[in-house]
């Protein structure tokens, strides 16, 4: 049995389909959930910007048009959720504190070893790493989504992987040359490849 | 030292591993990596990487739906499919996300309309300025009202072509102007005006002369001596003509009215007369009917100025009051700057005078030398070439704060829709 797609479900919710919304919210609820806890360090924040994200699309099924992804406008409605957060949290923060460093439940050595990797990438990069590997969309998607051309994101893409493998490295604590690394294998590769096709 | 050959680009064999690759790519992608063993580290490296990313994971969320979620569904009433733009994406939407450019655009709209619009508002403040005098005391206003009426002096000196002509220029700065009766104290103007009328009819006399003269330098500075003896002055001057060509001057001079018979006879002796004409208007009515409603005119002012001193009342019968002050003072101005022309024009009779030299024409016999006409075309390629020079960066310098500013308010609304169609032809 085939499964109903999300825009056929959400064109029966603007028809006035509640079993519709109700498969859609069991469908993205954890998502949405993950994409907000994995960005904040507070577990109740992100229930609360996840039902909200919700809640917009209920008040806003009128506005949905089929010409771009469900999920894309999950994720769309959910990007500027968090950035008003952000906003919020930077301005009620006391000057000096970090409040941006997310905390799971029971997070290991190897996870708290990640996400430090993962806050000494750029912000833009470790955006599209991150819509990558746990949101799971695809290169247009997140183009779409930040607004960026599809080259760029695959040309950032790979430099924050790389520059994350650095990080992630044992044997190389601070990652100071990690930048620079990903840079020579990069050109390296594109060297070799030109002097194929000159050969 | 031997080098592997990668056909295969890194962000390729990434994208490979994404399943982002056409088809045809990721065939040839996975051959490659069948024999690289380059790529096939990369390739474990990259895998690593997102191995490591799965590690972190997040506690569930409830399954149950949220009560808030709930309530927002049962108050949830469909409404139109697929509505339009305008409709659907409100402007708290779409500032939200895109606050950036707007904000922008904006700006630079507000600094073009504050550029446009500045010699509007300095204008404006100008004729602010204006409305204000009207509040001013009455003393005040009357020494602005007199220095509004105060002529300013003739215009002696004439526009002048040809080569031989300077002479007139000095002439016409030399000349003396005539006397400003306006710029007095009223009394002294009153008491002239009716002089004027006293000494008989008042007449605006114009005369009209054509000479023609053989020897045009010295009938021009005759007209120099003659216009000196009887005290005149020149209201406008022009004269021209070429080597090669006769010259004329024609002028417009104005002498004391009862100098004009003396200073026609001494004109008329310069040369051969070709025409001549003269005519006068009689002016005495228009003159005391215009001097009666000046007068009624200063009396409802005197009225006026005294209301507003002496007597008290509500704000609108003040305010209107007022404004009835201002329209008078308004007609008072230019009953006066009426009746201060109509007695220059009595006072000085006005004699328009063409002198046309009595010209005979020669043959050029010798005709230009070869020299001197690539000599010429030499120059006036020259000069072309400067002038298209200058002309080419005087069109740039006139257009380039314009472009600039163009360039700046078109660059980012460009710069997004290209990015649109690119990331559009891309996807």
């Amino acid at each position: 049995m085939t499964a109903i797609s999300d825009e056929a479900l959400i064109q029966e919710f603007q028809g006035g389909s509640q079993p519709a919304f109700e498969e859609l919210f069991a469908r993205y609820r954890g998502p949405l959930y993950g994409f907000f806890r994995r960005r904040l360090n507070n577990e109740q924040r992100a229930e609360d910007l996840m039902q909200e994200t919700f809640l917009a699309v209920i008040r806003g099924s009128a506005r949905y048009q089929p010409r771009s992804l469900v999920r894309t406008y999950l994720y769309g409605i959910a990007m500027n959720l968090l950035a008003a957060e952000r906003r919020k949290q930077f301005r009620d923060s006391p000057p000096g504190q970090d409040t941006s460093e997310p905390e799971t439940h029971d997070d290991s050595d190897a996870v708290i070893w990640l996400r430090q990797a993962l806050a000494k990438l750029d912000e833009p990069e470790r955006e599209i790493l991150m819509l990558r590997e746990y949101e799971q969309l695809s290169y247009a998607e997140i183009a779409e989504l930040l607004r960026l051309p599809i080259n760029t994101v695959r040309s950032r893409l790979f430099r924050s992987r790389m520059a994350l493998k650095g990080y992630l490295a044992p044997d190389r604590g601070a990652g100071e040359q990690t930048p620079a690394r990903v840079a020579d294998v990069a050109r390296e590769m594109k060297l070799t490849r030109a002097e194929g096709e000159a050969i | 030292m031997n080098k592997i050959i990668h056909p295969i680009e890194p962000e390729e064999l990434m994208a490979y591993l994404d399943g982002e690759l056409m088809a045809d790519s990721a065939t040839a992608t996975a051959e490659h990596l069948g024999e690289c063993r380059e790529c096939q580290r990369l390739v474990t490296e990259l895998r690593s990487v997102s191995q490591n990313l799965k590690g972190w994971t997040v506690e569930p969320s409830e399954a149950v739906m949220p009560t808030a979620i709930a309530h927002a569904l049962a108050a949830h009433h469909p409404g139109p499919r697929n509505p339009s733009w305008r409709r659907g994406r409100g402007w708290r939407e779409l500032l939200g996300q895109r606050w950036a450019t707007v904000a922008w655009v904006g700006a630079v709209a507000a600094a073009v309309l504050l550029t446009v619009n500045m010699p509007l508002l300095r204008n404006r403040g100008a004729q602010s300025w204006g409305l204000t005098k009207n509040h001013l005391a009455p003393e005040k206003a009357a020494e602005l009202t007199r220095r509004i009426t105060v002529n300013p002096p003739p215009q002696l000196a004439a526009p002048l072509n040809g080569r031989n002509f300077t002479q007139l220029q000095q002439f016409a700065e030399l000349q003396p102007a005539p006397p400003v009766s306006s710029a007095g104290p009223q009394s002294d103007r009153s008491s002239l005006d009716q002089n004027l009328v006293a000494n008989g009819p008042m007449i605006i006399r114009t005369a009209q002369v054509s000479l023609i003269t053989k020897e045009f330098d010295k009938a021009r500075a005759s007209l120099e001596a003659i216009l000196r003896r009887h005290h005149g002055y020149v209201g406008e001057l022009n004269a021209g003509g070429n080597t090669g060509s006769r010259r004329t001057l024609s002028a417009t001079l104005r002498v004391p009215a009862d100098q004009l018979d003396a200073t026609l006879i001494e004109i008329k002796a310069l040369g051969r007369v070709e025409s001549e004409a003269q005519t006068g208007q009689d002016v005495t009515s228009q003159y005391v009917d215009l001097q009666a409603r000046l007068g009624n005119a200063r009396n409802t002012e005197e009225r006026l100025t005294d209301l507003l001193r002496n007597r008290t009342g509500k704000l609108s019968d003040v305010l209107a009051v007022e404004q009835e002050l201002d329209r008078v003072r308004g007609e008072i101005e230019q009953m006066e700057a009426e009746r201060k022309n109509m007695s220059t024009q009595v006072s000085y009779a006005t004699v328009n005078a063409t002198i046309t030299e009595d010209y005979k024409a020669e043959l050029q016999v010798v005709p230009p030398s070869t020299f001197n006409r690539l000599s010429n075309a030499a120059v006036e390629g020259y000069r072309g070439m400067v002038d298209g020079v200058v002309g080419l960066a005087l069109f740039l310098l006139s257009i380039g704060p314009s472009m600039l500013l163009w360039g700046a308010v078109l660059f980012f609304p460009a710069r997004l829709l290209w990015r649109r169609a690119r990331r559009r032809f891309a996807s």
